[in-house]
């Protein structure tokens, strides 16, 4: 009961402030939305007329997920920078739940909110480029899940290295890049990313909404891999953060910025 | 009253940036804090009150050292222990100033894993207690510096913990405010019966609401007693003496060697010397350098004192004084 009070809380504040600051959110769209349009002019305009289609759906569903990479793995590292330059920080650490579990709440929440406005703009791209994917929801929410889990696991490493280090923004503009190649550069072109976070599931979804699979389609090895995948950057990631968390409490490191 | 938080021979040092050097922040500090009592924990800057505040919060891992909080090791269980604590440590920057007042104390009562409805009586209440009900549906950042901090106080008291902690809750506040801050402390106290742990520069506050102080100084805990008991030892101390004539050259150096804290002031007709007998045997020092020239005394008043100077006596005379 007391997770849930946790997670409504959480729930509640994050809704609150992209209410409140509409205008933040609404920059955001346009931005996602505009990037997508210039993405597509190239494929249309440069590449190859045989191959646009098929390019425009990858495209589709690697630009979504680049983006929901992006917020899930970025947002824990930039609240806990926020967090300590407004001074809220401490409170946090004061809370009897534990503050990877506010955390996690909290990108539970952010994942819920933006998964919702990732929604409308995949509708929107969709019908821009009148490119439809096959969104079926039974087969894609498993592997959704799965490969958010992974994600935030990434986000609970980001979230200790900004404990420790708090300037992790010039490292978060990295980030981006890296994220952008694991979501596009497909497994079949390089295997190895298989042991990569959220590659498998990213794979998977793009099976399911650009070929058409099916629940059945995916084979127990294929579900094997994504749940271990998941699992272990989750507990690694939980794991790395509480490590991060023990140092600056060793270190007095909560409070300075 | 059984103690509710033990600190037992606590040491914290730092590591100096850019050296191999440590500072000595907290050096072997104990004390114990008694259910229901208020405490003032002071000290000079960098004497390591916020330090030690922190590590009673569980945000700072002492290098040695234990803190009991109701009977049970803060290290071994942290968050068990922060059932019993809440604190305001950073006063208004605790708030999220994009928020409002209620949805501030639902939001922090939420992150101890209470629901709205759980609290919604308590919120009413300390609404209206803190004077903040007409301010209820206000972004923080639109509040003023005084009912900002009144707020960071009620959110710490909304989450009902036996103890809390404010470091500086005056800091910053206009006379008006840092009154009415005073004001619902006390109410707090007597009120919801809360112990209450406060680190403050401001003396007056610290005299008018503490039962107890504890001074440290340069890591050490050097005071450990009643604002009774302190002021009471002070007040029998400290004497003005008025001469009927001035002190001689020879007599002024005897003075200044023998008491380096007298002050020494003269007019036209007499003097006086402001003095503190720290040993009562020193008196008859001081009886010796006025017979030198033979110079009559009027009058031997004890002086009135304040806590400020009591702080500042200890805290620059170096005084240790620990109650049993």
């Amino acid at each position: 009961m007391r997770w849930l009070n946790l997670f409504k809380a959480n729930l509640r504040k994050e809704y609150i402030e992209i209410k409140r600051y509409l205008p933040n959110t609404l920059a955001m769209i346009f931005t996602f939305y505009f990037i997508f349009i210039g993405l597509f002019a190239g494929i249309q305009f440069i590449g190859d007329p045989n191959s646009a289609d098929t390019n425009t759906q990858y495209l589709i569903v690697n630009y979504v997920f680049w983006f929901l990479g992006m917020m899930v793995i970025q947002s824990v590292g930039w609240q806990i920078t926020n967090e300590a330059m407004r001074g809220t920080l401490e409170q946090l650490y004061m809370s009897p739940m534990g503050v990877w579990r506010i955390l996690a709440t909290r990108l539970t929440s952010t994942v819920i909110l933006d998964l919702t406005l990732l929604i409308v703009l995949l509708f929107l791209t969709m019908l821009t480029t009148g490119q439809w994917l096959h969104i079926n929801v039974v087969t894609i929410a498993p592997i959704l899940i799965l490969t958010i889990m992974g994600m935030m696991g990434i986000g609970f490493m980001i979230a200790g290295l900004s404990i420790i280090w708090k300037q992790v923004s010039a490292f978060l503009q990295i980030l981006q890049f890296i994220i952008a190649a694991l979501t596009f550069i497909s497994i079949k072109q390089a295997p190895f990313l298989v042991y990569f976070p959220f590659v498998k599931g990213i794979d998977l979804v793009r099976q399911v909404m650009i070929n058409g699979a099916t629940l059945s389609d995916i084979t127990m090895m294929d579900y094997s891999i994504l749940i271990i995948n998941a699992v272990v950057y989750f507990v690694l990631g939980v794991f790395i953060y509480l490590g991060c968390e023990r140092l600056a409490m060793k270190k007095g490191l909560l409070a300075h910025y | 009253m059984e103690p509710i938080i033990e600190v037992k021979n606590l040491h914290k040092s730092y590591k100096k940036r850019r050296s191999k050097e440590y500072i000595q922040a907290v050096n072997d500090v104990s004390f114990v804090v008694k259910k229901g009592e208020i405490l003032g924990l002071l000290g000079p800057n960098g004497a390591g009150k916020t330090t030690t505040i922190k590590m009673i919060c569980g945000l700072l891992i002492p290098d040695s050292g234990s803190i009991k909080i109701n009977g049970r090791d803060n290290r071994k269980h942290r968050l068990q222990s922060l059932e019993h604590i809440s604190a305001v440590l950073e006063g208004n920057r605790n708030l999220y100033w994009r928020l409002t007042v209620r949805e501030n104390l639902e939001y922090f009562a939420g992150n101890r894993g209470e629901s709205r409805k759980e609290i919604r009586s308590r919120v009413e209440r300390l609404l209206t207690d803190f004077n903040l009900k007409s301010k209820e549906n206000e972004l923080v950042n639109r509040l003023s510096r005084g009912m900002q901090q009144k707020l960071a106080i009620a959110v710490a008291m909304l989450a009902e913990s036996e103890v809390i902690l404010l470091d500086e809750p005056t800091l910053g506040l206009d006379i008006e405010t840092s009154y009415e801050v005073r004001e619902i402390l006390k109410d707090i106290v007597e009120d919801y019966g809360r112990t209450i742990i406060i680190s403050s520069h401001d003396m007056d506050v610290i005299q008018e609401i503490c039962d107890r102080t504890v001074i440290i100084n340069q890591g050490k805990v050097v005071t450990d007693d009643s604002i009774d008991n302190l002021l009471r030892l002070f007040e029998v101390r400290a004497y003005t003496v008025t001469l009927g004539e001035h002190l001689t050259r020879k007599q002024l150096e005897l003075l200044q060697e023998r008491f380096p804290q007298a002050t020494y002031t003269e007019d036209v007709i007499q003097s006086s010397i402001a003095i503190d007998f720290y040993q009562s045997e020193a008196i008859y020092d001081l009886f010796d350098i006025l017979k030198i020239e033979n110079t009559p005394v009027e009058t031997i008043d004890r002086d009135t004192i304040n806590f400020e100077q009591v702080f500042m006596k200890i805290v620059n005379g170096g005084e240790n004084k620990c109650a049993g």
